[in-house]
């Protein structure tokens, strides 16, 4: 029994130390400057055998075309590679995470703007400047920057698309309460769903909603292009003092608390998502809310609907655009795994997915409107209804990326949250939630995660573009 | 050597599990346990913090508020659930017709996803189109639609999930024990002049003894682990209304949703694991002393 206990005792002893062990090789992995990687690379079939190429991506609304293009690529490419294309959907992150680990990492994967730095820093990416060829160069000039899609120079995605944040409303309702148009205000914003719900509320109709289940994925389509679009980051991040302010918010989440205390808000939108709440909109039981240029789409063949409804540019606090719209899910696309065995096969995929054969059909099919210049010029607008309100404006621009930074107590779409149902003293929290924020960015400059140089010749309204 | 031969092949049995239960089981543990003492986010250096991570997790007032929520919604769990689901064992224990269909009927929650319940109950409770509020509305038992999922409910609507979800189960363990008592108990009492009640109280409840210590225990640590309904349901909100500690402690290693930031915090993650699993270990310590000295004194 006593030889029993104690080869017990080792074995959790030595587990024990192997699990340290393995900390500080996992330290020492990451020490090395991501996107650094042994480069292992194949020239194409030499040996005749097929190579398989995996694709792992999080993209649901346009699976169709990237089925058509990857059978397209697998029945023509002359150097017998084969992609195979993993769709994966709620657990995006964490799969990636678990392929990583467990040494099945995949050889292309989806980024976007939430998951690129992570991806970055986790070295899942491998850098494309050796690959990148002049005719490449020339089509995405000015489209690779700095957080977005490259770092220190190292680009790790080629751009393709961007969303445009919009307010989205029902035409037929606007016309029945007698609205003109889409608000131009925050006052109009608050006042037009109070027409539209003591019009409609015995019809079960209210006049705004939004996805409030997830707080952050909520106001970073709504109140965030309100405060981007009066002249402040929606991240909270003022570039000309490289220091957190909060305050940008102050109206809009007034304007916001008015609607949900007065009603106006359809009820149950506090555990509303996005998905429902789309379902209620296609209804016509909903007035306005928020969201992205992904909606066309989602109507067409999520929620088909009859109703009457547009697009239009956000309100902003006093009527006047101070600044622009920051585009969403742009400037990222597809990236090479820095675990590919096959890392020339994967770019020859990327090549061919950025001819303009792709990038046009992705834009005229309304998957996702086009940041490169050339196809811009050239591809149609995508025929779907309610995208015209979607189109790119002189509004829709790329802000600079903010420092990533984790406070202490709780984010910051969680602390407006709460203020919108809870209320409390509006400057007493922006105050803390700033606070808050600087903290952990002076931990994070401390400890080397982060660098922060402080722009005061930073000017808002020059990111509208001309 | 016979002595040698039991125990050589009870080790050989034992070894599958035990080998898994420390893969599975133990290796997690120590590994979650090293970076409690770590500022982590899963990527970059893991910097040494010390109990850096233990004074947050005490100022956190959302840790704290999700340790008072779990309370609040085992709480509600069991007291409901453990009289309801005896009382259904009782009467299903009896020769009613068409009781192996009722019993099949209470269990079925038990083996349905959580994901998928916690779905349809969105549908039955959902404040604009729900189910539930169209028949109250309808049959004027509500004037107007009832915010089930908003701040002042949501708790009560997961409670409701949760008694649905659990009732089945306990019954069916509950059976087991009612099975277990043998006739001739009832039938000496019944010459004794001893009436339903009386046998319910002085023969069946001491004669479940064992059993229901064992249901009890499996039902406050389930309770106080429960998560998976809410997640789906509520996300833990609105304004962490509904939010339980290991719902709390997910969202630390899994961000919610790849719309939101993805950065995860290990380091204060498994400093508010170790928390947590603490104190489920601390309240079934106290169940089990609590239940000897019971043992004891009865």
């Amino acid at each position: 029994m006593k030889k029993l206990v104690f080869v017990v005792v080792s074995l959790l002893l030595v587990l024990g130390l192997v699990a340290c062990s393995s900390a500080n090789q996992s330290n020492n992995n990451n020490a090395t400057t991501p996107g650094q990687s042994d480069k292992v690379t194949d020239s194409g079939s030499s040996d005749g055998e097929k190579i398989m190429l995996r694709y792992y991506t999080s993209g649901r609304h346009d699976i169709a075309i990237f089925e058509e293009y990857i059978e397209k690529f697998n029945q023509t490419n002359t150097d017998n590679i084969e992609v195979e294309f993993v769709g994966m959907s709620e657990n995006y992150q964490q799969s990636v995470d678990i392929a990583f680990s467990s040494g099945q990492a995949p050889d292309l994967l989806r980024v976007n703007d939430q998951t690129f730095e992570p991806f970055y820093k986790k070295n899942y990416l491998e850098p494309l400047n050796d690959y990148m060829t002049d005719e490449l160069t020339k089509k995405f000039d000015g489209l690779f920057n700095e957080g977005i899609n490259q770092v220190d120079g190292q680009i790790y995605s080629l751009p393709n698309d961007g969303r445009t944040y919009r307010l989205i409303y029902n035409q037929e309702i606007f016309e029945q309460v007698g609205l003109d148009g889409p608000p131009k205000t925050l006052a109009e914003l608050v006042d037009y769903a109070d027409r539209i719900t003591q019009w409609g509320k015995d019809k079960n109709i209210y006049g705004f909603a939004q996805n409030f289940k997830n707080p952050k994925a909520s106001l970073e389509r709504s109140a965030a292009p309100i405060v981007a679009l009066s002249g402040h980051n929606g991240f909270g991040f003022n570039f000309q003092t490289g220091r957190f302010d909060f305050g940008g918010y102050k109206e809009v989440m007034l304007a916001f608390k008015e609607m949900y205390d007065n009603g106006s808000m359809l009820p149950g939108s506090e555990s509303l998502d996005i998905d429902p709440l789309r379902a209620q909109f296609a209804e016509g039981n909903i007035g306005m809310y928020f969201s992205f240029s992904v909606e066309p789409g989602v109507y067409k063949d999520q929620f088909p609907t009859d109703i009457k409804w547009a697009a239009a540019i956000p309100p902003t606090i006093d009527g006047e655009a101070k600044s622009s719209l920051n585009l969403t899910a742009a400037g990222t696309f597809i990236s090479i795994s820095s675990e590919s065995k096959h890392k020339d096969a994967a770019w020859k995929f990327l090549e061919f997915l950025a001819q303009d054969e792709f990038l046009t059909d992705y834009h005229e099919g309304g998957y996702g409107l086009s940041l490169v210049p050339s196809i811009q010029s050239t591809a149609n607008e995508p025929d779907i209804y309610g995208m015209d309100g979607f189109l790119m404006t002189k509004y829709d621009t790329l802000w600079p990326v903010p420092p990533t930074v984790v406070p202490e107590g709780r984010n910051y779409t969680d602390t407006f949250f709460r203020f919108m149902i809870e209320g409390g003293d509006i400057d007493q929290i922006i105050e803390e939630l700033s606070r808050d924020y600087n903290e952990a960015l002076d931990k994070a400059i401390a400890n080397g995660e982060v660098s922060v140089e402080p722009d005061p010749s930073f000017d808002p309204s020059q990111l509208i573009s001309n | 050597m016979k002595k040698a031969r039991q125990l050589w092949e009870s080790y050989t049995f034992l070894m599958p599990s035990f080998i898994l239960t420390i893969i599975l089981g133990v290796y997690p543990i120590f590994w979650a346990m090293r970076y409690m003492f770590y500022d982590y986010s899963g990527y970059g250096t893991a910097r040494f913090i010390g109990l850096g991570n233990f004074s947050r997790l005490w100022r956190d007032d959302d840790f704290w508020n999700s340790v008072v929520n779990t309370f609040i919604y085992a709480g509600g769990k069991l007291i409901v659930t453990l009289p309801l689901a005896l009382l259904l064992a009782v009467i299903l224990n009896h020769a009613i017709r068409g009781r192996q269909l009722l019993r099949g009927i209470y269990f079925m929650p038990t083996i349905i996803s959580n994901a998928v319940m916690a779905v349809v109950f969105f549908i039955i409770f959902n404040s604009y189109n729900g189910v539930l509020n169209q028949f109250l509305t309808k049959y004027h038992i509500a004037s107007s639609n009832i915010d089930w999922l908003g701040p002042k409910y949501a708790m009560l609507t997961t409670i409701i999930v949760a008694i649905w979800g659990a009732i089945g189960n306990y019954m069916i363990l509950f059976l087991a024990g009612l099975q277990g008592i043998p006739d001739d108990l009832y039938e000496s009492s019944s010459l004794d002049g001893a009436n339903k009640a009386q046998q319910f109280w002085y023969i069946t409840i001491p004669m479940l003894g064992p059993i229901m210590q064992m249901v009890i225990l499996l039902a406050i640590i389930i309770s106080l682990k429960g998560y998976e309904s809410i997640m789906v349901l509520t996300g833990g909100g609105p304004i962490g209304k509904t939010e339980v500690m290991y719902l709390y402690v997910y969202k630390l290693f899994f961000p919610f949703n790849n719309e939101s930031s993805p950065i995860e915090q290990i380091g204060y993650g498994s400093a508010a694991g170790f928390a947590t699993a603490l104190i489920v270990g601390v309240i079934t310590i106290i169940y089990f002393m609590i239940s000897r000295r019971l043992n004891r004194i009865f």
